[in-house]
């Protein structure tokens, strides 16, 4: 049974992790549906956000090869109720005239979506929120001529802070897991 | 360097610790390396000049009298000489490599390395940092090639980030589950001083990095409480026994409670082969008891091995009876092949030793002679008739049983890849441990001969014998300049059967006959090594397998033996590729 999951990877910011990291992937023949790289509230230390679609029977033994990268410092996955999570997305709108601008700044306002840059001929529409909000709106606006239309991937917050601060403690200077941790750390089949 | 210089560091080597006076003295980064390498314990290298790297050999002539370095015939034979000697000398094999192809030509034996947990730490040149993207001459992108085969890897391009980086290689290649690292050296940074005086800290720990855990009591009680109340016990021992050096406590373990001792390839040589309790090989080609009897333990306790395929067989009807208690040091293994009821993270020997307290004293007499039962078909259907000498005709099991014999079980057995490593992992007898080196998760063919080699630089006063098939011997052929250049007295046997064996016995049970390009016109071995300035013979015979079984051990320099075995022999038991381990064939 396939789910959807938001792996969440706190990296050292060295050469060659995002490399390190899609390889995983790659060699499992699994589709990364978005990636997003970030910096942190750490210094020196990176966020990778990657969505997949992935089977639950299998997701654990990807997250414990993903745990065996040296500069890796976390990573846990996540479902969807399990973080806040959201995207960001341009749309280049063609306004040949006064009207249909107003037209496309309407549609903008009533979805929560700005106009982040306008030039003569056409305006750029912001949106950010789940895929779903981004998917509406741009079938709203395709009909006055979407010319270019880009998207981010996704970035995430975990919810239950408890559940993220026992993880978090691993990427403190000195930090890594206790044995009594690292036990516990969930295991392929036992949840 | 002065004679004088050259004396002085002569004696220093006679020492246990090779010393330099370099610390706190501003070096190049070549200097720099060949220091931290000195710092880390190394004596051996195997290793190949080229452009990128004439720095660091340039380094390494002024210190060529601390640092024992081999020239190899190819980059792929250091690296199997360096698994040899890692796995021999107990500590990690270093390699040289120049850039482009010197370090293409590692890629297979990196990987080797790293499916059988072997710390190698390879050293590989690279064009100058300016150079990089432009497609220079030599220049690969190394650290892209090596990523998924390693355990790390490394570029440097900063003459000062080299000793630091080599403590970090070196940390990261023997703690926890062993592996392979790469450490890229840009040529600027092999030539550039470093601006802050040579200092050189040894490694203990990485961020991030969690190598090894003590084993949790919960999971020591959980598991002996299993142990203590099993009807069918069955311990499976791994390369992490021979790894953790756990072998007596292991004995230890086995004397007490008296479970039946199944080894995977790798394992072999952890557990002595004429101990009462020990029942065979597992997997493909293993031993017909435990490959059946697998499916009927009730508890199975599995110390450090991972569930390869070539074990397993079929996952979804393994062992499905049984409670399992995996004992590994790599988290990771837990749960990717079979499911452990008691997953036990830890070091073997630190397992096995918190264990042994706590599980009872046992016997498990009708258990046991379940396997003598299996034992007695396997030897009456296969055994008997792979030691029956049919007239001038020799088959490689009888040569495996002989030199087993010879060498009073005490030899180092070194395996190549095919029908001749099944026989020699079926046949050979263990009497000592870590006498036992092959290519296991790779299966490369062309490892044995220079494994051999490093083997016997890594334990110069073991007898090192390789065992090697007529097409592996062809892989690395030219290793034998390497070991006559040596003057190091490495046996080696040559199984000659004119056919890739492996291949055309599949082709034989699965392809209908159909021999595929298996078939091989050879060259005269003997000539060849006569070449290379090597002594050898030609066995065609039953009755001359002795005497030329004896020469070759005898002889005091390196010895090429080619027995020219049965054309068409099959390896059995098997168990077919995609059945249950108690699918096993005995025909």
């Amino acid at each position: 049974m396939k789910r959807r999951y938001t792996i969440i990877v706190f990296t050292e910011n060295n050469f060659g992790l995002l490399n390190r990291i899609t390889i995983i992937f790659s060699r499992r023949r699994i589709n990364i549906e978005s990636l997003t790289v970030s910096e942190t509230e750490r210094k020196g230390v990176s966020r990778f956000t990657i969505v997949i679609d992935y089977d639950e029977t299998k997701i654990q033994k990807l997250i414990q090869q993903i745990r065996k990268i040296i500069g890796v410092l976390v990573v846990f996955h996540n479902e969807d109720d399990q973080v806040f999570f959201g995207q960001i997305a341009y749309f280049k709108v063609i306004t040949s005239s006064f009207e249909e601008r107003e037209k496309v700044m309407e549609i903008a306002h009533r979805h929560q979506a700005k106009i982040a840059f306008s030039a003569g001929d056409y305006v750029v529409i912001e949106k950010t929120g789940k895929e779903e909000d981004i998917s509406t709106t741009l079938h709203l606006l395709e009909p006055h001529g979407v010319v270019e239309y880009c998207k981010s991937g996704r970035i995430a917050i975990v919810k239950d802070q408890h559940r993220f601060s026992k993880y978090a403690k691993n990427m403190d200077p000195e930090g890594w897991y206790s044995d009594e941790e690292f036990h516990e750390l969930p295991l392929n089949g036992k949840h | 360097m002065s004679i004088a210089t050259e004396n002085a560091q002569k004696i220093a080597v006679k020492g246990n610790t090779p010393k330099h006076d370099k610390t706190n003295k501003i070096v190049s980064g070549s200097e720099a390396l060949i220091l931290s390498l000195i710092e880390e314990g190394v004596d051996t290298i195997f290793g190949y000049p080229g452009g990128a790297i004439m720095p660091i050999y340039d380094a390494l002539y002024h210190y060529r009298h601390v640092l024992n370095h081999t020239l190899v015939r190819h980059e792929q034979g250091a690296t199997h000489a360096a698994e040899g000697y890692a796995q021999m000398a107990g500590k990690p094999g270093v390699c040289f490599a120049t850039s482009g192809p010197g370090a293409t030509n590692l890629i297979t034996g990196i990987a080797d390395a790293m499916l059988d947990s072997v710390p190698i730490v390879c050293i590989t040149g690279q064009v100058p940092e300016k150079f990089l993207g432009t497609d220079a001459f030599q220049e690969t992108d190394v650290m892209s090639l090596a990523m998924p085969i390693t355990k790390w890897c490394y570029q440097v391009a900063d003459a000062d980030e080299i000793p630091y980086i080599v403590a970090k290689a070196f940390y990261i290649a023997r703690s926890g589950r062993p592996g392979p690292v790469l450490i890229d050296i840009t040529k600027c940074a092999q030539f550039n001083q470093l601006k802050k005086p040579f200092k050189y800290e040894k490694r203990r720990q990485i961020k991030g990095y969690k190598p090894a855990c003590k084993p949790r009591e919960k999971d020591i009680s959980k598991a002996a409480e299993l142990l203590n109340n099993a009807k069918r016990p069955f311990l499976f021992v791994g390369h992490g026994v021979l790894l953790s050096k756990a072998e007596k406590d292991l004995l230890a373990f086995i004397e007490k409670t008296d479970i039946p001792v199944a080894s995977t390839l790798l394992g072999l040589s952890a557990f002595p082969t004429d101990h009462p309790n020990y029942v065979g090989m597992l997997g493909m080609h293993g031993n017909y008891a435990p490959n059946k009897l697998t499916n009927k333990a009730d508890v199975i306790i599995s110390v450090g091995m991972r569930f390869d395929d070539r074990v397993t067989g079929n996952l979804d009807t393994y062992a499905k009876q049984a409670k399992i208690i995996h004992v590994d040091i790599d988290h990771a293994e837990m749960g990717k092949n079979v499911t452990p009821t008691v997953p036990l993270i830890a070091d073997a020997k630190e397992a096995l030793q918190a264990l042994l307290p706590v599980v009872n004293e046992n016997k498990h007499e009708s258990w046991h002679l379940e396997f003598k039962k299996l034992h007695d078909e396997e030897y009456e259907k296969v055994i008997k008739k792979d030691f029956q000498a049919e007239g001038e005709h020799i088959k490689m099991a009888e040569v495996i049983r002989r030199l087993s014999e010879k060498t009073d079980g005490e030899a180092v057995i070194v395996a190549d890849v095919g029908q001749h490593q099944m026989s020699a992992a079926r046949y050979s007898k263990f009497r000592r441990t870590d006498s036992w080196l092959t290519s296991g998760g790779l299966g490369t063919m062309g490892y044995a001969l220079p494994s051999a080699f490093g083997a016997k630089m890594g334990a110069p006063d073991r007898e090192v014998v390789a065992v090697i098939g007529d097409g592996c011997f062809q892989m690395t052929i030219q290793e034998l300049g390497t070991i006559a250049q040596s003057g190091l007295p490495v046996k080696i046997i040559v199984l000659n059967n004119n056919f890739l064996g492996m291949v055309r016995q599949w082709q034989q049970l699965f392809f209908d006959n159909r021999y595929s390009f298996v078939e091989l016109s050879n060259p005269d071995f003997i000539t060849i090594a006569k070449g290379f300035g090597i002594n050898g013979q030609r066995c065609t015979h039953t009755d001359d397998l002795d005497a030329s079984l004896d020469t070759l051990l005898n002889s005091k320099e390196a010895y090429l033996l080619e027995i020219v075995v049965e054309k068409e022999t099959n390896v059995f038991p098997m168990v077919p590729s995609g059945m249950g381990v108690d699918d096993i064939r005995l025909e």
